[in-house]
């Protein structure tokens, strides 16, 4: 039962920063590694805004401060080298030097020690049905669930989420019918950004805060987003099932150690042998 | 005196590795984030030889290889089916799964204990325990491979590999089979990089697994990006670079924590601006 309670808990998370990358990865096309920094960059500016601020103006203010940069990278670093239109793994090496430095500015700022910003008290969590779950698990999967539904909301019904729905689809067309891409891509950085910080402070309130903590999580979201394959969020979350699911049983029966090393090798296997993913889409990434 | 001989093996050591991944990352066109991973494999196969069985240097360094050159193939026929970033990603899992073995197999590895007490080298009863006996021994490893890389790069399939990172497809309708191109790049750059690893542990006398993480595959990736990828000598002077550049940081007086940290933004910002560069020269 507690297994199936962490399941459920993990998958949502993974779910929330799935779809915050993907989002961004449709619109652009490369793997935006420092989105991983975006997250960390939630969980620290909720840390320093708690002290001073009431919980829910810190944490809308921690959302805007962590979307901004998301923005500015956007706008600085990725806009530029967009135009230059070279390949993507060069946009995912600028993408991983920006996450490098960002994530040395942190230490530099706070230290390398963990850190939790919680003030509350840790108590036992609540038993239900054989399985416990805490106050923070129970918050982190009503907000995760409202978010994931929100951002469909976003995506398939909203004017922006279909300009951001045709730029995935056809950049080149999307621009002759009168949709700018950057502005489509603007969007979708925003939107992945605020859940991306989201998905931090959650998860610096159910563990501990460091300056690599986004980094792991993103490596999931990634893989989940590989194994879901583009194209419709049911497909994303079949992804991210699978990989939570793959991950606890592998923790329940070997060991938790072995769960960064399950994921990888769920992802290898699919590449293997289904390299498009559940949806079968294909984007020119796997072939010859 | 010591420190700079240390500093010297250091390089020599990070040339081999970033020298070996430009056969992959510059000629082939695979960016490879796994090269710290055989690094692993050679610094553990003959540290546990060395350690457990008294077995020289001369056996161990073979076996390294071989061991390191089957995993590399393996791993190059599972990657070669993508392509651009999601090679990237794959590799790193690939770096993930060998480092966490590395870290959890505890019976095999010692895991995060490390493994200590590794005898120096001995060659005919001459043993490499002194710094500068080390070097020479080191400078000698990296003469042979730059040596063995350069005609390497240069033959007819050095050419291929320079070809197929340029235009994979066109290179096909030649009727060279790229396949097998970039399995047999990634094996020899994989067993390459297991010299170094050997070099390493027999050098240090200790290793765990903290030494074989994703930040060293990123590092090493990185002296070959900022190195300009194919070429050779600015390669090596690249890998002078960013081994020395801590100990210039130290030497200017920055406290040692905020060093760390300033050196990894300085090779983050070099990153940036060589993407940069790359999209002002194409057009």
């Amino acid at each position: 039962m507690q297994l199936i309670v962490n399941i459920i808990i993990s998958f949502l998370m993974y779910a929330l920063l799935s779809t915050s990358i993907s989002i961004i990865y449709q619109t652009t096309r490369f793997f935006h590694i420092a989105h991983a920094i975006i997250i960390t960059f939630g969980a620290y500016f909720a840390y320093l805004l708690l002290n001073q601020l009431n919980l829910y103006i810190s944490i809308l203010f921690s959302v805007i401060f962590s979307t901004i940069i998301g923005i500015l990278t956007y706008l600085f670093i990725y806009k530029p080298l967009i135009k230059k239109k070279i390949r993507s793994w060069h946009m995912l090496i600028a993408s991983l030097g920006i996450y490098i430095i960002l994530q040395n500015l942190i230490s530099m700022i706070f230290g390398d020690n963990t850190k939790n910003f919680r003030t509350w008290k840790l108590k036992e969590g609540y038993n239900i049905i054989n399985a416990y779950i805490t106050d923070v698990q129970i918050i982190s999967t009503i907000v995760c669930m409202s978010l994931l539904g929100l951002s469909w909301l976003f995506i398939e019904k909203t004017n922006i989420g279909k300009k951001i729905n045709a730029v995935t689809s056809n950049p080149n067309l999307s621009n002759v019918f009168g949709i700018s891409t950057n502005k489509a891509i603007l969007y979708s950085f925003i939107w992945g950004s605020a859940l991306a910080s989201v998905a931090g402070i959650l998860i610096a309130a159910d563990t501990d805060i460091t300056p690599t903590m986004g980094f792991n999580w993103l490596l999931y979201a990634v893989i989940a987003m590989i194994i879901g394959g583009m194209g419709k969020i049911r497909y994303l979350l079949m992804g991210t099932l699978l990989l939570a699911t793959a991950q606890h049983l592998s923790a329940y029966f070997l060991d938790s150690k072995w769960m960064n090393a399950t994921a990888y090798i769920i992802l290898t296997v699919f590449l293997c042998f289904r390299p498009y993913g559940f949806s079968g889409k294909k984007l020119k990434k796997a072939e010859l | 005196m010591d420190y700079i001989l240390h500093i010297a093996i250091l390089i020599c050591i990070y040339t081999i590795l970033s020298q070996s991944l430009s056969i992959v990352a510059g000629y082939s066109g695979q960016l490879s984030l796994a090269h710290a991973g055989f690094y692993g494999i050679g610094a553990y196969t003959t540290a546990l030889l060395s350690v457990n069985f008294g077995i020289s240097f001369f056996i161990t360094l073979p076996l390294a290889m071989l061991l390191s050159g089957i995993i590399a193939f393996i791993v190059s026929k599972i990657a070669v089916k993508t392509v651009d970033d999601y090679y990237i990603i794959i590799t790193l899992g690939i770096q993930v799964v060998i480092f966490s073995i590395l870290n959890n197999w505890q019976e095999l590895t010692r895991g995060p204990l490390g493994i200590p007490a590794i005898p120096s080298i001995k060659i005919f009863g001459f043993a490499f325990d002194s710094k500068m006996s080390f070097l020479l021994l080191s400078v000698f490893y990296v003469t042979i491979i730059w040596y063995l890389i350069n005609n390497f790069v240069k033959s007819p399939f050095g050419r291929i590999l320079r070809a197929l990172s340029e235009d994979e497809i066109f290179v096909k309708s030649l009727g060279k089979d790229v396949y097998q191109a970039k399995i047999i790049s990634f094996t020899i750059s994989g067993m390459i990089a297991s010299i170094a690893g050997v070099l390493y542990a027999h050098y240090i006398s200790y290793i765990d697994p903290t030494s074989f993480t994703v930040d060293e595959s990123i590092f090493i990736l990185s002296i070959v990006i900022i190195g300009g990828m194919r070429n050779l000598k600015t390669i090596f002077l690249a890998t002078v670079f960013l081994v020395l550049l801590p100990e210039a940081l130290r030497f200017v007086g920055m406290p040692s924590n905020i060093a760390a940290n300033m050196r990894q933004i300085i090779y983050g910002i070099a990153l940036v601006l060589v993407i940069f560069q790359y999209g002002n020269t194409k057009n």
